[in-house]
């Protein structure tokens, strides 16, 4: 039934969302991580 | 306890001399509940009976409305001129402010649900009850706004440290206070409408004491936390 | 991330993180199997029933998120510890993304079972408070301010809010009893309880996103850390600027 797989589909698609949310934080994260060690170097 | 209750009818006094010097507040309260009361006649038709299935939920609609703009006044006035710093130094329990507030809040709201309710009551050419049922109507009405208060004022406190704290308010205190919502209304719609079932109406009031109780104790706890800087 | 600039930070994520992720990838491919082709199809209402698996231990994981939001509110308001304040805030960012499965995946379900999108069913209707609630959660925690102040406001709701969710579900279910006297029941056969085998496959689908519960949890608490720190040496490389 389409029903039940656009219901699992969602269900994975909000957890990958939300892991990709985080990844996102981890990202900016790390680029200022960058800036403050180009800072360092100047 | 004693250094509770003074610091506290302080507090509320302090409230409801200020607003009586201005009308402010209550007149906006009044305002806004008439506003209400008139939207819904030009939406819905009075004179029609089955109408009036509507007049429980209006009231609680006005109650709570019209309470939100008061809750919201009374700390925004307070974070306006600094008294929240003031409070906050003085040597009084926090609590104490807490039951100030609530006092004061309380009373602005019961005041515009002295004046609005009969004008409903008038406007929708509502059968009124008399006798036992007028007794629990009130009950219902006082048991029902007391519960919104005590969360509110703890809410609205909360809320003041944000800059948009009248947007802020409304999102915290909706799902919290669904529990009284519905029980007013219902208890409301059994005591006004439908008048069988006044034992129905007994439960839905004992739901609202309990959490009346509850969360007037949770408030007065959790108070300090919310007022410290 | 390199393993240069996690140890420049001295956050590194831990030996246990990996070993759950290793266990939660086939422990999810086996719920699935379990979901999709062990379980016996429902006699009523066809193979959408068993939406009902993940929809149900969505709800539960999304509760004990919650649980877990006001055991470290009230932690924090206690001891004053920032890791625990971190972590209620992770939780309850999880403990939302549940609340929406549970709030799509219901809907689906009504509609092709009952052909309705919405029931005001005791269960869903708490669940869309707590949606609310939790979202007002996160809403706090955005707020512009010193994190101490933050983070106790945010305890305050995070414990007011959990207390009131039974007070919620008995309210609405009162409410509901008057409008609907037949209480909806979610995939039980025709005996009034759960098969053997849909019943191992919902405790086994409860645990699977539990794990993964566990595992965002850590992540999101290990990329909070490392903010914290990232911030702490921004900060001190202007010092070092200005002096």
């Amino acid at each position: 039934m389409t029903y039940l797989f656009a219901a699992y589909s969602i269900i994975w698609l909000f957890i990958a969302g939300y892991v990709w949310t985080i990844g996102k934080r981890q990202h900016d994260a790390m680029k200022e991580l960058q800036f403050i060690r180009e800072m360092k170097e100047d | 306890m004693k250094h509770l209750f003074a610091p506290a009818m302080a507090i509320a006094r302090k409230d409801l001399y200020a607003e009586w010097k201005t009308k402010q507040t209550i007149t906006t309260m009044l305002i806004f509940s008439g506003l209400v009361i008139v939207t819904f006649s030009f939406a819905f038709d009075p004179s029609n009976q089955a109408v009036s299935a509507l007049v429980p939920g209006m009231i609680w609609v006005i109650t709570i409305f019209s309470g939100i703009l008061g809750l919201n006044r009374s700390f925004t006035q307070e974070k306006q001129n600094d008294h929240l710093h003031g409070l906050m130094v003085a040597p009084v329990d926090p609590s104490a402010i807490y039951l100030g507030k609530c006092l004061a809040n309380l009373i602005f709201v019961l005041l515009v649900q002295i004046i609005s309710v009969p004008l409903l009551f008038l406007l929708f050419d509502f059968q009124v009850i008399s006798g036992v049922g007028l007794i629990y109507f009130v009950m219902i009405v006082f048991l029902g706004t007391f519960g919104f208060i005590a969360v509110g004022t703890l809410l609205a406190a909360l809320a003041t440290h944000s800059k948009s704290s009248e947007m802020l308010l409304p999102i915290l205190l909706f799902p919290l206070v669904t529990p009284v919502v519905i029980a007013a209304v219902q208890a409301t719609r059994i005591v006004l409408v439908d008048q069988e079932g006044v034992s129905a109406a007994l439960s839905w009031m004992q739901l609202m004491a309990a959490y009346d109780v509850i969360f007037f104790v949770v408030g007065f706890l959790l108070f300090e936390h919310v007022l410290e800087v | 991330m390199t393993n240069e600039q996690s140890e420049l930070t001295g956050i590194v994520p831990s030996k246990l993180h990996k070993v759950l992720l290793a266990i939660a990838v086939p422990m999810t491919l086996v719920a699935m199997y379990l979901v999709f082709i062990w379980t016996p199809i429902e006699r009523m209402m066809g193979p959408v029933q068993k939406i009902f698996y993940f929809h149900v231990a969505s709800a539960w994981n999304a509760f004990f998120a919650f649980f877990i939001v006001f055991v470290f509110s009230l932690l924090y308001l206690f001891t004053k510890k920032r890791s625990y304040d971190l972590i209620a805030g992770v939780s309850g960012e999880i403990g939302v993304i549940f609340t929406a499965i549970v709030l799509t995946t219901g809907p689906i379900w009504a509609r092709s079972a009952w052909n309705t999108w919405w029931t005001w069913e005791p269960r869903l209707t708490t669940t869309l408070i707590l949606l609310f609630m939790y979202i007002a959660y996160i809403m706090i925690r955005n707020l512009d301010m010193e994190w101490q102040k933050r983070a106790r406001l945010a305890a305050v709701f995070g414990i007011i809010g959990f207390a009131n969710v039974p007070i919620v579900y008995m309210s609405i279910r009162w409410w509901e009893s008057n409008l609907h006297p037949v209480v909806m029941s979610e995939g039980e056969s025709a005996g009034g309880g759960l098969e053997p085998s849909m019943l191992f496959t919902l405790i086994f689908s409860v645990f699977t996103l539990m794990l993964i519960y566990f595992i965002l949890l850590q992540k999101g608490l290990y990329v909070e850390k490392l903010k914290l720190q990232v911030k702490k040496m921004k900060a001190k490389e202007q010092e070092k600027m200005i002096s």
